[in-house]
């Protein structure tokens, strides 16, 4: 399939002819994609910006929040159909662009796209909203009054990362919130959001112009300050740099709302670890490792298992090794750039070294290196692994001592897996939460999100509106002036 | 008992001076220095062991064990008591953990021969001396820094009388810098401009405002060295020596970049960087191969991988270390592409280096 070249982006009012296109290279193996990605003027972007700005206030506002939840849900249910064309474009080229394994994307994609059926998105306004129609309309609040949430005209999502289809989180967000959008996709995943964005649009004809996506190489001043100077709310994801500069580049006026790389662990209890179970625990850790290779902030750096158990910690990592072989047959790693394979190379480099010069710590990984994982008798501080399926188990004799060696980086603390009793369960959440974790969920779970989870922390959609609010004193003097008044 | 320090020395410094060495003396010497360097230096023995290969396995300079450039910060690399090493050379730290990487030389006999019968080849061929402004600090102040020696041996070997240092403890002296221009134009004298690539963005940005500032003659050359990282902005390869041939008025086929690490002994130069990147190259004592990190397998010419250098001049430390600079081979030497740490993630999870850098560490 040498030579196929597939159009990146989604431009409503632009035709292709109008357009400077860039292309990106992408080679696995011996098959190769071409993915032509738009490459807008700045006056370009002004005028798409004004186009989205219009229709959203035009259009987009005037639907009521069930109505979205419908068009949404139709565009998911033909993304979850294997014989829609998006779906088959989707499960032909994102493994193709990624390099993740297609039965790994076919999987991860079904398993997202659930979590936007109909029902899941209800749940998800519901989340934020005690009363949903305040989206709509003004609705009486409990202090007195009436409030409208009102959603931005023009939002802007820069997104980054190879995970496939992460962008449409924040897409599907800001349409909840009637939120037309122009959204920057990344190099390393160009395709999926502007698809997404076709697909609304033949669902309904009318969202046409409510949506732009669009592609400038990252760190792009002259186009980023662009954009950005028309936004009335951004949304970026990143890494601290390119969310730094793109913070500088957003007016003072607009709100930026940024979400950093992040790091995320795993716990294990040693109720978790008596013969009989621990075999299943190693394996939905391993599972957790090996889904995107580590590349979603959900993914665990590290595993903190407690001695006491039936199995130790140095088994446990034996087990995780194991499976983490398994995995590799059934769902191999995608082939490392150099870049990506130095950085593994760093890390086990480091490990090793360590491992020469202390004892109690074990290095164990395939000749190829398409595994590692490193035991370690003593308890040492959180640290990123070198990602791509390295992973780190910490021996601990009681899971609370892990706290004091995940504190200290509050600020990049994300999920954690836990494998525990219930008691345990609550009693670490409690500590887990006051170290800064945001998401607590089972091992297993780890790279996939319920629905309606509050990304990092936050309220996904209650922080992309304004309230305008109706106070009483309004409502009480507008009678006066009634022409039924006395 | 095998040879002992003296005599390795005299046989690299031979070594050094036969220019046409064969490749089979070149893979003697190599197999030499790997049994000096097997018994003397104890931490690389046990690096050795681990990968099952002894004096009597490594058949070839291609077998011997490549050190990874982060060890240099957790062993004690040296075949000499560190105590007796009589100049200790250190990374600067900026990367990773802070934590600096060592390289011990008992002496730098080897270390300075190794140096200027390159440059002399590569940066020299066609004169002796030449005025020379150096924009990096000196020996005095950067005593555990390669580069600083590197320079002042440049300074010393090749320089006139009157050649300066272009940068003094309040950091890059411009006037300093527009007066030497200025008369090496007016006299026509060649005039030679190296250091630290930063301190050249960090000058260029400096001379932006002003107006007049001389063109060097012919004859002048311009040697870079180091990248930018984290000292100044960051600037495209292509467009540094643009901005460097448009504002010195030497031609980028006379701007050279070195190629140069703190864990070797012997610097690679490319021949001007009229395209960029650069073809590198070294001299006859030292070899470069291009291997996948995870496996260390040599990779076909043309494919991209990270470079391991074995420098025959490094020989109280380690010969042969794996770096973390991603390359291609190509027929006359090898293209630097760039680092290979995993520092740029892929996806939304944090990589090593970010997070040291997020967290302050």
């Amino acid at each position: 399939m040498t030579g196929v070249t597939e159009y990146a982006g989604y431009l409503p009012g632009l035709s292709a002819d109008d357009v400077e296109w860039r292309t990106l290279e992408f080679e696995r193996g011996n098959r190769r994609l071409e993915v032509a990605v738009p490459v807008l003027s700045v006056d370009q972007l002004d005028e798409l910006a004004a186009r989205v700005r219009e229709a959203s206030r035009a259009y987009l506002k005037t639907l009521t929040v069930s109505r979205i939840i419908e068009i949404i849900d139709t565009a998911v249910a033909r993304l979850l159909d294997r014989d829609d064309p998006y779906r088959r474009k989707a499960e032909e080229l994102l493994p193709l662009v990624t390099g993740y394994d297609r039965e790994m994307v076919r999987l991860g994609l079904t398993e997202y796209l659930k979590t936007f059926r109909r029902a899941e998105l209800a749940k998800f306004v519901a989340e934020d909203f005690a009363n949903p129609a305040m989206l709509d309309d003004f609705q009486p609040v409990p202090k007195g009054g009436f409030a409208k949430a009102i959603g931005p005209d023009l939002l802007i999502h820069i997104w980054a990362g190879n995970v496939p289809g992460l962008p449409l989180w924040s897409l599907i967000s800001g349409l909840l919130v009637k939120a037309g959008a122009i959204g920057k996709v990344p190099s390393a995943e160009p395709l999926f959001a502007g698809w997404f964005a076709a697909l609304l649009a033949e669902i309904d004809p009318r969202l046409a112009d409510c949506l732009a996506v669009v592609w400038w190489q990252g760190g792009d001043e002259a186009r980023e300050s662009a954009v950005l100077q028309q936004a009335d709310l951004v949304l970026a994801y990143g890494g601290n740099d390119s969310l730094a500069s793109i913070r500088a580049r957003t007016p003072i006026t607009t709100r930026c709302l940024a979400y950093g790389h992040k790091i995320s662990f795993g716990l294990v209890s040693r109720d978790a670890l008596d013969t009989g179970k621990a075999w299943g625990v190693a394996h939905r850790a391993a599972y957790d490792v090996i889904r995107y290779d580590q590349q979603g902030c959900y993914s665990p750096h590290a595993f903190f298992v407690e001695r006491g158990g039936k199995v130790s910690p140095r088994e446990f990592s034996k087990y995780v090794a194991n499976e983490l072989a398994c995995f590799e047959r059934k769902f191999p790693r995608r082939t490392l750039s150099i870049e990506e394979a130095g950085g593994v190379a760093a890390w086990r480099h480091d490990e090793e070294m360590k491992a020469s010069s202390a004892s109690g710590r074990d290095i164990m990984g395939d000749a190829a290196g398409t595994w590692s994982t490193v035991y370690t008798e003593e308890v040492e501080d959180l640290a990123p692994s070198g990602l791509n399926r390295t992973i780190k188990i910490i021996g601990v004799d009681d899971l609370s001592d892990t706290i004091p060696h995940i504190a200290p980086y509050k600020a990049y603390l994300q999920t954690v897996g836990v494998a525990a009793s219930p008691e345990t369960l609550f009693r670490l959440s409690e500590k887990l939460a006051a170290a800064g974790v945001t998401r607590i969920c089972a091992l297993g779970n780890m790279t996939a999100p319920e629905a309606g989870w509050h990304h990092d922390g936050r309220f996904n959609l209650l922080d992309l509106v304004t309230l305008t609010e109706i106070e009483q004193s309004a409502e009480r003097a507008a009678d006066a002036f009634a022409r039924y008044a006395d | 008992m095998g040879v002992t320090e003296a005599q390795i020395i005299d046989r690299l410094l031979a070594f050094i001076a036969d220019e046409g060495a064969s490749d089979d003396a070149f893979n003697a010497m190599a197999l030499e220095l790997f049994a000096y360097q097997f018994e003397n230096n104890q931490p690389y023995r046990r690096f050795c062991q681990q990968r099952e290969r002894t004096v009597r396995t490594v058949r070839d300079w291609r077998d011997i064990p490549a050190v990874p450039i982060s060890a240099f910060k957790e062993l004690t690399l040296s075949c000499c008591a560190p105590e007796d090493a009589a100049r200790v050379f250190m990374t600067s730290g900026t990367t990773r953990d802070g934590v600096r990487g060592k390289s011990f030389h008992p002496t730098l006999d080897v270390y300075d021969a190794s140096m200027i019968a390159n440059f002399r080849q590569r940066v020299m061929p066609d004169r002796e001396r030449i005025r020379m402004g150096i924009l990096f600090p000196g020996e005095d102040v950067m005593p555990n820094s390669s580069l600083a020696h590197y320079l002042a041996l440049a300074l010393r070997e090749f320089g006139t009388d009157d050649s300066h240092y272009l940068v003094d403890e309040d950091g890059l002296d411009t006037m300093r810098v527009v007066v030497e221009l200025a008369h090496a134009e007016q006299t026509g004298e060649p005039y030679a401009l190296l250091g630290a690539s930063y301190s050249f963005v960090q000058l260029m940005d400096a001379l932006k405002g002003m107006d007049e500032v001389g063109f060097l003659p012919p004859g002048s050359r311009i040697m870079d060295t180091g990248g930018f990282k984290g000292q100044s902005r960051d600037m495209a390869l292509d467009d540094f020596y643009r901005q460097l041939s448009s504002t010195f008025g030497v031609e980028r086929r006379h701007c050279i970049n070195m190629y140069g690490m703190t864990e070797l002994s012997t610097q690679f130069y490319d021949s001007g960087n009229e395209v960029c990147p650069s073809v590198k190259s070294g001299p006859h004592w030292i070899r470069t191969r291009v291997v996948n990190p995870l496996t260390n397998e040599e990779l076909p010419r043309g494919e991209k991988g990270v470079l391991a250098h074995c420098d025959l001049a490094h020989f109280n430390v380690v010969s042969t270390i794996l770096t973390e600079d991603a390359g291609v081979a190509t027929e006359d030497g090898f293209l630097l592409l760039g680092r290979a740490d995993g520092a740029a993630a892929q996806g939304c999870s944090m990589a090593v280096e970010e997070f040291l850098k997020a967290a302050g560490g």
